[in-house]
């Protein structure tokens, strides 16, 4: 098995529910987009640029001091199960993961920070948090970017601000995110009335992996549609209050969920999950994701789940299919997988 | 229920995707699943946007004003309509070739046409490899030549003066 994965903790601190709202908002993610001066965009940069552009990154992260025994990425030296393993820990997202040129990233020793080198843009800085944490995410993003902005002259202008490959993350650079857990709304067919009123706040709602993926067990990640014209801080509060307004409507879902006829029903069906989950013999990711959904929501709405949030949040990474086969300690079929993950999750969940 | 792509066998593969704020549901046999890049299942998580909604570089197409075709970035060369195609610009001097184009794009995604975000000024300059400067020095030299030859004496001074920062900053 790949010495890359054994090299990271088994559990990751930002997955642990000490944040706010922990039963609704998975973790908070701010990132930045930034370019070096003097290089072309890596779309159109040269392998032997992009190389260069790797190296420098790469050494500027670790002139931060803030990736203190932490990894340092080349990417065509990682498999194909590593490169997943990365994307499923959310350091890196897919699409540098099918990168075939030279893509790099570092990812500190508590896996809050990271940098993704060579994706869309030169540098995509990144703090994840736990829970409903903008300000804190906000902060130690920035402190990130600060410090690899005296380290490397990062493309900027006054008048569009952080010069991007894209125009749509030019000016702040800046994408606050908030992985959110909307079981109730969807059980009640409310989520395409959510996110066609998202649309008019000025923000976007993606799959759990981020842009182009797929919504699994009710995860939806909110974040700001635009990113010029307003301050970084700005930016946050709008996100700050979409999503407030996003947990009271997921709340007074859940509320509807435990009134009248409805009340068996959602019982019935939380209890079932918790069988299906406690007893299955074979598990797919996708079924296992259906079911946490639930169970989440039973927890929170007070039923004994038999274990705590921080539980939860860990199995529902744990789960995932490098992450089996890592702990596994080989590759797995996708049928092999289902029986391990079945396996593992019946000594979590007891 | 049939599969929605060749409405011929029935609909195994499910699958929830949120894009431009919609949630769409697809319902797939395993075979057009397959083919749509998703014979791994949800596992690998991922799909191409562009099978379900289309191509999203539409969405600059329609958005960008029309340009002479000659129009190019000056420093990494990229055409106009390149841009266009793709949604992707070549090099952050792309802004200033097509400042009034992209000024236009601008208020169209953000609503705005100017940074209020923070400020920034770049550290020292960069400790490039032997390799990288001499690529410069030599893309630098290419150009000077050029500009000496179309009597662009301005631009040919500005070249001189690179040369010599890229010269005395590395030697």
């Amino acid at each position: 098995m790949a010495e890359l994965i054994k090299s990271f903790r088994p559990y990751v601190t930002w997955a642990n529910a000490h944040g706010a709202w922990p039963d609704m908002i998975f973790s908070t993610r701010v990132r930045f987009a930034r370019n070096l001066e003097g290089f072309p965009f890596p779309n159109r940069a040269e392998p032997r640029q992009l190389a260069e552009i790797r190296r420098l990154a790469l050494a500027a992260a670790k002139q931060t001091g803030l990736f203190s025994r932490g990894h340092y990425l080349k990417f065509e030296a990682l498999g194909p199960l590593e490169k997943r393993f990365l994307v499923e820990r959310h350091h890196v997202s897919h699409a540098l993961a099918a990168a075939v040129l030279p893509a790099g990233a570092a990812v500190a020793n508590d896996e809050d920070l990271s940098v993704m080198v060579n994706e869309e843009d030169h540098l995509r800085l990144q703090c994840l948090n736990s829970g409903f944490a903008i300000d804190e995410a906000f902060r130690a993003a920035l402190k990130l970017d600060e410090a690899l902005g005296r380290e490397l002259p990062f493309a900027y202008g006054p008048k569009f601000g952080f010069l991007t490959a894209c125009p749509t993350n030019a000016g702040t650079g800046m994408r606050v995110s908030c992985l959110a857990h909307l079981p109730a709304l969807s059980r009640l067919g409310q989520m395409p009335q959510v996110l066609e009123s998202l649309s008019h706040l000025g923000v976007t709602a993606r799959g759990i992996y981020g842009e182009g993926t797929y919504v699994l067990g009710d995860f939806y990640q909110i974040s700001n549609a635009t990113c010029l014209g307003r301050g970084e801080e700005e930016f946050c509060q709008n996100i700050d209050r979409v999503i407030r307004n996003l947990i009271r409507q997921e709340i007074a879902a859940r509320e509807t969920l435990l009134k009248g006829p409805f009340k068996l029903k959602t019982e019935d069906a939380v209890f079932r999950a918790l069988g299906l989950l406690r007893h299955a013999r074979t598990l797919s990711y996708e079924e296992f994701m259906q079911n946490i959904s639930l169970v989440r929501m039973g927890a929170a709405m007070g039923w004994n789940m038999g274990v705590d949030f921080s539980t939860f949040n860990q199995v529902t990474l744990l789960m995932q299919p490098a992450h089996i086969q890592a702990a596994a300690g080989r590759a797995l079929d996708p049928a092999e997988r289902d029986i391990f993950r079945a396996e593992s999750l019946r000594k979590k969940l007891g | 229920m049939l599969c929605e792509e060749c409405r011929e066998k029935n609909a195994v593969v499910f699958l929830k995707l949120a894009v431009n704020n919609k949630v769409t549901e697809l319902h797939l046999c395993p075979a057009c699943a397959a083919k749509k890049g998703m014979g791994f299942g949800l596992e690998t998580g991922a799909f191409n946007i562009s099978d379900i909604v289309g191509n999203m570089s539409g969405y600059f197409k329609d958005f960008l004003p029309p340009e002479k075709k000659t129009l190019r970035c000056g420093t990494c060369g990229l055409k106009y309509s390149e841009f266009k195609d793709t949604g992707r610009l070549g090099c952050p001097e792309c802004y200033a070739g097509f400042e009034a184009q992209l000024t236009e794009l601008m208020s169209r995604i953000h609503g705005a046409t100017q940074h209020s975000g923070r400020a920034y000024s770049a550290g020292p300059s960069l400790k490039l490899s032997k390799a990288e400067t001499s690529r410069r020095l030599q893309e630098l030299r290419a150009s000077l030549k050029e500009a000496v030859a179309k009597e662009d004496f301005e631009g040919a001074a500005r070249l001189r003066d690179a040369l010599k920062r890229l010269e005395g900053g590395n030697g």
